[in-house]
């Protein structure tokens, strides 16, 4: 009796949750759509949702997916999230990718208390700060590597290649970055981590990118060309990638590594001349699709259905995250805050990524996941992944090739 | 006599600096005179419409945004090389403008000034949302190995493909210079620009030649977007900047001014360079138009008190 009255009662707790909804699990998005990443990262979370459905749902629930837009703005995304809360009465949150627009959301999803599995934001200073510790940040999941997460993968992963190849070998290191947060936040992580230890000789250099107004890389690229690095890397933008390349080409700057970390690459990169051998950190390549079979699946499902590849590691990441969602909302039973962040935290996925997502407590929050990112380098037009060896689908083509 | 002497003066300061500069780093010279010319062939149409049309045209740098996507697409569906689409660009574009002013700046021209200003606003959003929804803000890049083209003198290396954007400003400015005073219509746009009543008064068709001087410098803005494109990565915005360079430097070399707006470019590249040449003050290079335009708004509010 005592039991049945147990299971009534967690039923009487669980079912609202599902009611107000009529029989769908409503699920809210938020990109910036015209990116590409907001525009890919929705479309694969809209694939992960049909696959779920397709499959029965979630606990005999369909999956609804309600997109919005934030315009890259931090009050178009406070407003979607009160769109989203309010008129939709969506149940959990996903998506998010610039800092700047995912600040803005963090008032009203603390407002509403709902889980958030984000995929995008990697400013510790400006996102992981606005969240604050736990218990207050617990709805919060961050499934993309904070910067100081991406910084000690870098530095671990030279480490890593010039122990294997001891043809690399790497002692001077230049940055040049873009003279925004991005940048500036990229310059303090790399003296940081490359420069403190003395290993390394670390110098660096703003510019102004082109998705600002700028274009013009003559005098940093002098600095660094005067600088002789070893590792010449470049944080900035798609738009300052072959004009930074065309510009390196036109001083004959060549650094024994060129490398760059934009968050996307323009369309056609891989096939301009210039890219060949360059070097880039990402999450993720179609070229694991040879290795990793859940990269493949994803990739297949993907192309099938849009006719188009994903350009972007944040497809991904969007995808995952509607799958970790459905996976906690399948264990806990229910959409109720305080039960599903619980299923959540004990999440074991095997992402198309190449590695299984746990969520652990990170400098602030307490329900980070990936930590890692990749060292990759374009190679007859692909993007090879280097390191994390284990992921490795092909061997560094070192130095960079003089200019012809 | 004073004013010579003060020029004289200027000249013979800016010879030295130069001077200086050349034998500290050749290469700031040749890089601020190459974005000096790109900046200079962008603002020069502007210099046009607000001389003889009188309107600050807002969407200036988005009209060349759209062109060098129109050129894009032409280049990636044919195979063409950008430069062979300067005059076709420079064609449609005039077509558009000519369009754009018929529909809508042409109803604005007796509307108080602010009613311009938030029109042609208007047109920069709609041009910039409009390539944000059909191309997203993904950007293009045509990859072109001439845009690499240097020359080695002694040890260094001096990129010189941006002296295009240096011709293109000269024949710009040389061009209008002759169109506005040996041709027939040149005459009466310059005419209309001075003084549009009395103009009409003499049998001049104000309207249109206001819509040919539009068209006309946007034809120079189409010119410009297949050539931007050599250089530069294009997505919906990349316009937005150009024309607040191109109205600073119009309002520096003062309204009308056109070959003004060649030596306010050239103090513009050439100071952007200087400062990026120096570690410390690599990230004041953007202040430096703000401090160009508020000095000579300052100097000319001077003058004109003492006056």
């Amino acid at each position: 009796m005592r039991k049945a009255l147990a299971l009534l009662a967690i039923a009487l707790i669980a079912i609202p949750a599902f009611a107000q909804t009529g029989g769908t699990i409503k699920i809210g998005g938020i990109w910036t759509l015209s990116d590409i990443t907001g525009k890919q990262g929705s479309a694969a979370a809209l694939l992960a949702v049909e696959e779920i459905n397709k499959a029965g749902g979630v606990n005999g629930k369909m999956l609804e997916l309600i997109i919005a837009d934030d315009e890259g703005k931090a009050d178009k995304a406070a407003a979607a999230v009160e769109k989203l809360a309010t008129v939709d009465k969506v149940e959990a949150f996903i998506g998010g990718m610039a800092s700047g627009a995912e600040v803005g959301k963090i008032p009203a999803y603390a407002k509403y208390n709902k889980v958030v599995v984000a995929t995008g934001a990697a400013s510790s200073a400006i996102v992981e700060k606005a969240l604050g510790p736990s218990p207050g940040s617990d709805y919060y999941f961050h499934l993309h590597p904070w910067d100081y997460n991406q910084g000690a993968s870098y530095a671990e992963g030279w480490d890593a290649i010039q122990k294997k190849y001891p043809s690399i070998k790497i002692k001077k290191i230049f940055l040049a970055y873009e003279e925004g947060a991005f940048g500036k936040s990229s310059w303090d992580a790399t003296k940081l981590l490359f420069g403190s230890d003395k290993r390394y000789t670390v110098d660096g250099a703003p510019f102004k990118s082109a998705l600002l107004g700028g274009g013009d890389y003559s005098a940093v690229l002098e600095a660094a060309k005067d600088f002789k690095p070893d590792l010449f890397l470049w944080a900035g933008y798609d738009a300052d990638a072959l004009p930074m390349l065309e510009q390196s080409k036109a001083i004959k700057f060549t650094p024994k590594i060129y490398l760059g970390a934009p968050p996307g690459w323009p369309i056609g990169f891989g096939s301009s001349k210039l890219s060949k051998n360059v070097m880039l950190y990402g999450m993720w390549s179609p070229s694991m699709n040879d290795t990793n079979p859940a990269s493949k699946k994803f990739y297949d499902a993907y192309v099938k259905k849009y006719r188009e590849e994903p350009a972007t590691y944040f497809a991904l990441l969007a995808y995952d995250a509607v799958m970790i969602l459905a996976d906690g909302i399948r264990v806990a039973g229910t959409t109720e805050t305080a039960a599903l962040v619980k299923a959540l935290e004990a999440t074991k996925y095997a992402s198309p990524l190449g590695e299984t997502i746990t969520f652990k407590p990170s400098n602030i929050i307490k329900h980070q996941g990936i930590t890692r990112q990749k060292i990759l380098q374009w190679q007859n037009g692909f993007q090879e992944v280097l390191w994390p060896f284990e992921a490795a689908t092909a061997a560094p083509v070192f130095p960079f090739p003089a200019w012809k | 006599m004073a004013m010579k002497r003060r020029a004289t003066i200027l000249a013979a300061l800016s010879a030295a600096a130069t001077i200086l500069i050349l034998l500290w780093k050749p290469s700031v010279i040749n890089n601020g005179i190459q974005q000096a010319g790109l900046y200079a062939a962008i603002a020069i149409p502007m210099g046009l419409v607000l001389g003889i049309v009188h309107i600050v045209n807002l969407a200036h740098g988005e009209f060349m945004m759209v062109a060098a996507y129109a050129t894009y697409f032409a280049c990636r569906a044919t195979g063409m090389d950008p430069l062979l689409a300067v005059l076709p660009s420079a064609a449609v574009t005039a077509a558009f403008g000519w369009v754009v002013f018929k529909l809508t700046i042409k109803r604005a021209l007796k509307a108080p000034e602010l009613n311009q200003l938030i029109l042609t606003f208007g047109i920069a959003i709609a041009l910039t949302q409009a390539v944000n929804i059909l191309f997203t803000s993904q950007t293009f890049k045509l990859q072109l190995d001439y845009v690499s083209a240097s020359i080695d003198i002694g040890e260094d290396t001096f990129p010189v493909w941006s002296y295009v954007f240096v011709a293109f400003a000269i024949l710009y400015a040389a061009g209008l210079k002759l169109f506005l005073t040996r041709t027939t219509i040149g005459k009466a746009a310059l005419a209309v620009g001075q003084n549009p009543k009395g103009a009409a008064i003499v049998g001049i068709d104000v309207n249109r030649v206001y819509g040919l001087v539009f068209a006309l410098a946007l034809a120079l803005v189409g010119a410009m977007g297949a050539l931007f494109l050599t250089k530069q990565s294009i997505f919906p915005s990349v316009g937005s900047p150009y024309t607040m360079k191109s109205f600073c430097l119009v309002a520096v070399a003062g309204i009308g001014n056109i070959p003004g707006i060649l030596g306010a470019s050239l103090l513009l590249g050439i100071s952007e360079q200087v400062l990026r040449g120096f570690r410390d003050t690599r990230a004041w290079a953007d202040i430096v138009f703000f401090v160009l335009i508020i000095a000579v708004i300052l100097g000319r509010s001077i003058k004109w008190r003492k006056s």
